[in-house]
This record gives C-alpha cells, structure tokens and sequence, in this order.
C-alpha cells in the first residue's frame, strides 16, 4: 500500500487505520476538488493577463514535475534528462499542429506516445545500469538533445521534416483547439489536462506497478527475487513518464505559440530535479508545489525587477539543503513545521500547568 | 568529405581538449573512488574560478597571479563543499550525494551569471602567453598551450597513477574506495583523506577551467556543462574505476568532437560527441553486467 504523503503513513497507528484514513482521505479529496473548482471557474475572471499566462505556464510544469516526481520519489530513477523530453514532446506537439488539422487532444496524445517510445528508446542503455549511470546519461542525454533542438530548430510553420523556415517573415502561432483559443480558455484547457494526467498517474500508484515501484525504489534485488520483473516495471516508470511529459510539451506548444529552442536552456534541465526535490518528490502534491517553484517564481521575480539568477542560486541552496536535511521537500517538511510551530505556540500560551509538555517530533533528516 | 589536410588541424586542437577532458575525468574518478561522490560542479568550480581570474587580469594584476587564485579558488570552494555537505550525507549513497553536488554547481551558475553578465559586443577570454610560441610539424602549427594541455593530462593521469600506487595516501584513497568502514577500523583518518580527494578534485578543476578559458571559451554554459558531460562520459567509458582508460577515453572524445568539425553535414551536431560514445560503451558494457547488492546502488 502506497501512501500519498508520509505523513499519513506516520500519524496514525497501525492498529487503527481504516476509520480515520477513509475520513481523513474524504476531507482531503473535498479539499482538493474545491481547490481545482476554484483554479478553473474563480481563478480565470481574477487573474490579469500576465499571471494568466504564468499559472497557465504552472498547470504545464506541474504535469512535468508530475513525471519527474514519479520517477524520482517512487521508483528512485533520478533523471537530470526531463527538460530533454519536454523539448521532444514541445517538438513533436508543434510538428503535428502545424502538419495536420487533427483535433488538440488527439495532438497531445500522439505527441505523448511519440516522446513515450523516443524517450524510452534513448534510456535504454541505461535502463539496465544502476542509478547514478542513468542520472548522468540522462545529463548527457539533455546535452545531446539541446544540441540537436539547436541546429533543428523548431517548427514554424515551414516544410519538410523539420517544419522550420529561418526565411518566413512571418511566423504563425501554433494553434490551440477552437475550444479554448483565448487565454483563460486555455489555462482552464491546461488545469484540465493537469488533472487528468494527475488521475493517470494517481491510478498507476495505487495499482500494481506502484507496488512495483516501491518495492524496486526499495531494494532492486529484493525486488527481483519477489519476482518483479526490474526492467519492465522501470521501463512502465519512465514510459509514463515520457508520455505525461510529451503531453506537457504540447500544451507548452499551443501555450507559447511559439517555440525557440533557447526558451530551454540547459541549466533548467538541473534547476527541474532541484525543484522536483525540494517540492518534495514522495507526493503528488509536490509536484504542484515544484511547478510554483519553477514556474511562478521566475514570473514574480520578473515583476519585481530581481535577476532571475538568483532564483538559480535559491534552487542550489535548497536542493542542498532538502537533501541534507529534509528529503521529503517542502510537501512534506511544511507540515511538521506548522505542527512544530503549533507546539511551541500552544506551549507558551499554558506553560503553568503542564510540568513537561511532551517532546516536539524533531524534524526530517530520518529517512536513511 | 573533405580532404586530410582539412582534418589535420583539428588533431591538435582534439588532443589538447582531450588532455584536458583527461585530466578533469581523472579528478572525477579519484574523488568517486575515494568519497563515493561523483562532483557535478567540477566544470562549475573550475568556470567561476576562470571568471574570478578574469577579472583579475582586466584589473591589472599580472597573470600568474590570475591563474594561480583560479586553482586555489577552486581548489577551496571544493574543499569547502566537501567539508560542509560530506559528513551531512555520508551513507546516503553515491547518487544522493553526487545530485547534491548539483546544488553547488546551480549557485556558481547563478552567481557567475550574476557578476558577469552575458553583455553584447567583445565576450571575455583568456589568453596565455603560450599561445603565441609553438612549432610546427609538417604545415601543422602546434602551440604551446596545446602542448601544456596534452602533457597535462598525460602528467596527471600517469601521477595520479603513481600516487595511488605508491604513496600512503594514495594507498588509504584506494582502501576507502574498497571499504570505508574496514578502512576506518584500520585507523586511517578517514576524513582527513577525504579532505585530500577534495583538495585536489578542486585543484584540477581550477587547472581544467583556466586551459579551458583559453582553449575553448570564458563561457558559464560551455564550462559549467560542456566540460563536465565530456569528462563525465570519459569517467563513465572507464566506469568511473580506471583512470587509464579514463584517460584513452578522454582523448577519444576530445578528438572526435573536433574531427567532425569540417564534416559540415554533421558538424553542428559535435557536441553530441560525449553522449554517444558514453550512450554505445554503457550498451556495450551493461551486456556483462552482475547485480550485486553494492554501496553503487542509489
């Protein structure tokens, strides 16, 4: 059994889990659902045009983060390659919309599975290595592929296969489903979208290959002698991943009209594990948190006049800081502080009575 | 395909870059073996350490001085990291510990690219006083830097070789890389060596970005990344275990991503050069793979 949050998992004692959980879980869908409610109806009327388009940029990059998350937090495959596969996602989405008049959906779909079956294709070699080999292939992989986006370039509307043309003066925007052409349509689009690759993922943790996972996160050999098959449940781990990302591309495809391969820098490759970690890659909502930390900071920092590098250095520092103190990132850190807080809050209002108060949990850092 | 004379040039350039790819990869290896610590940040340190000795130079200073603050800057930074983040997280294993590493190399990024913005107009470099001096063999002109940056890498691999074959130190580095807790029981100062690894991980990656500088580019990005996945990809062909193959490996990547500069069909894809070599010998290699439950595993 696999638990959202570790959290949950240490709060309530073995013994007596079904009542309080079923209740807790209720709350927090409740929770959840009005949160979502209020993302896609109060959000849009609220928003000027600029956060618009940032939380529009926020639902996307959670779907990244999602994958991420996935990979990192549940099966322990640390790939520093995500960005790559974002760009081959952005790539194909564009292609497609550009080449064919098919419906949006079908063009997210097509565009997942395709980055599905190239990126599974380039981790192979790596697939069956331990996991730092993988973490540095995956570095180099972001390289190659930044490279490649470079030189290709992406499509604007030309022909062949690329789809580029340096001479086209002017350049069309990559469409968006006649749905959901304005802007607010269009982040309400993405939420969506969100969701469901949410739910998708959500359904494979909950089922046999999150149990997969965990136990290959776990220990690998102990994993295969359970009679886990290693490879294929890995693979399952970063197909799925690929394909939320390929999604998540091709949103960014109709979201940014239009695409330039310097919009993916290569340091964004690292900054997206650096945020991944300290949203906190053991649960979902990390990832939300990671696709603030990503995409909505830069977007503030814009709006105050600060250099976006120093954001790169706050991401350094927390991912050093996540992975020496708190490896459950602020999803689950935030929590134990508020509780923490709380304690020591309530402790100062009633300090007579009580001789002792009971001991603070100390913080993070336990998980070996 | 264009003509042997075309090609020849680019020997000399590849050689030297390779040297220099060797020497940070023999760095990388070393401090792997004796830490468990792959340091992501080699390029990073090295970049910032060029940039610092940039400056230094635009301020007036003579330019040994320059170089020399480079390689200790580096060499500190380094050692500071290692000192600060080591203990915090030892028995994380290697992988945790290396994706920290990252952390550090995200701050220099940032901080270079705050206190030397990317303006238009003349880009910083570097320049040796060796670059003007050389030979020639044939209608190839060599110069001196090209020479440094090659026996550089021949030097340090066959030292570092020596060094752990030999010395005391070398001898504890290579006990730890076998079994750190026996090592400890043994009463090697476990810490102190892995200062030492630290220490000189630094200094190699202070020397590889001020050749770099001046070889390549005074770029963040190139730096930062560009010099860490060629070397990497060297440490990874030598499965992060031999530094001579290392080294063979380093030279291999360093001339082929040069050689394939007058193929122009294929020349603006030459810095996929480290992945590709790195992406067949991993295929090659994992065929004789053994899982066996090791400190390796993340």
């Amino acid at each position: 059994m696999i638990d959202t949050d570790a959290t949950g998992r240490k709060a309530a004692p073995a013994g007596s889990r079904a009542r309080p959980i079923d209740n807790r879980a209720l709350i927090r869908a409740g929770v959840i659902a009005v949160l979502l409610l209020l993302a896609i109806f109060a959000l849009p009327p609220l928003m000027s045009g600029y956060y618009t388009d940032t939380m529009t940029q926020v639902a996307i990059y959670s779907i990244v983060t999602l994958g991420l998350g996935l990979l990192v937090g549940r099966v322990g495959l640390y790939s520093l390659g995500q960005l790559a596969v974002l760009m081959i996602g952005a790539w194909v989405g564009a292609r497609l919309l550009f080449a064919t008049s098919q419906p949006y959906i079908l063009v997210l779909i097509e565009a997942g599975l395709v980055t599905m079956i190239i990126g599974s294709l380039i981790t192979l070699p790596a697939l069956r290595l331990r996991g730092l080999y993988l973490a540095l292939i995956t570095l180099m992989l972001a390289g190659g592929v930044i490279v490649v986006a470079a030189t290709l370039n992406f499509p604007n509307g030309g022909g062949g296969f690329s789809g580029y043309n340096g001479a086209l003066l002017h350049i069309p925007a990559i469409r968006r489903p006649s749905y959901a052409g304005t802007d607010p349509a269009f982040y309400r689009f993405c939420v969506i979208v969100a969701i469901v690759m949410f739910l998708l993922v959500f359904v494979h943790l909950r089922t046999k290959p999150g149990r997969s996972w965990a136990a290959i996160k776990q220990s690998e050999p102990a994993a295969l002698a359970a009679g886990i098959n290693t490879t294929v449940y890995k693979m399952w781990a970063l197909a799925l991943s690929a394909f939320v990302t390929g999604v998540a591309g091709a949103l960014l495809a109709g979201a940014d009209r239009e695409l330039f391969s310097i919009d993916f820098p290569i340091q964004n490759s690292i900054s997206l594990l650096a945020v991944v970690l300290m949203g906190g890659a053991f649960s979902l909502a990390g990832a939300v948190i990671a696709a603030f930390l990503q995409a909505f900071l830069p977007a503030l920092l814009q709006i105050w006049g600060v250099p976006n590098d120093w954001l790169i250095i706050l991401f350094g520092i927390g991912v050093m800081q996540v992975l020496a103190t708190a490896p459950g990132g602020i999803a689950d850190q935030f929590p134990k502080d508020m509780k923490r807080l709380y304690g020591l809050i309530s402790r100062l209002w009633r300090r007579p009575p009580v001789s002792r108060p009971e001991a603070v949990p100390a913080s993070g850092g336990d998980r070996p | 395909m264009p003509s042997w004379a075309e090609f020849q040039p680019y020997i000399v350039t590849g050689l030297a870059l390779g040297g220099l790819y060797a020497l940070s990869g023999v760095g990388l290896v070393v401090l792997y073996r004796a830490t468990g610590v792959l340091n992501l940040a080699f390029g990073a340190v090295g970049a910032m350490g060029a940039f610092i000795a940039y400056s230094m130079i635009q301020a007036g200073d003579p330019g040994w001085i320059a170089w020399i603050t480079c390689i200790v800057f580096a060499g500190v930074v380094t050692l500071g990291y290692g000192m600060l983040f080591g203990p915090a997280l030892a028995g994380r294993g290697p992988l945790v510990q290396s994706i920290s590493t990252l952390g550090l190399a995200l701050v220099l990024f940032g901080v270079i690219d705050l206190a030397w913005p990317t303006t238009g107009g003349q880009s910083p470099s570097i320049s040796f006083p060796t670059d003007n001096g050389g030979f020639s063999v044939g209608q190839l002109t060599v110069n001196w830097t090209q020479v440094i940056a090659l026996a550089l890498g021949v030097v340090i691999t066959v030292g570092t070789g020596a060094f752990l074959r030999y010395s005391k130190l070398g001898t504890a580095m290579r006990a730890m890389a076998n079994d750190r807790e026996i090592t400890a029981t043994l009463g090697v100062p476990v810490r102190r060596v892995e200062a030492a690894a630290w220490l000189g991980c630094g200094l190699l990656a202070g020397i590889a970005g001020i050749m770099l500088a001046d070889l390549s580019a005074l770029d963040d990005t190139t730096l930062t990344f560009t010099v860490v996945i060629s070397s990497l990809a060297a440490a990874l062909i030598g499965r992060l275990r031999s530094i001579t193959v290392t080294f063979a490996a380093a030279l291999v990547i360093g001339l082929v991503h040069d050689l394939i500069t007058p193929i122009t069909q294929i020349s603006n894809y030459q810095d996929m050069t480290p992945f590709v070599l790195a992406a067949i010998a991993l295929l090659v290699m994992s065929r004789t793979q053994v899982m066996t439950r090791s400190r390796e595993e993340g």
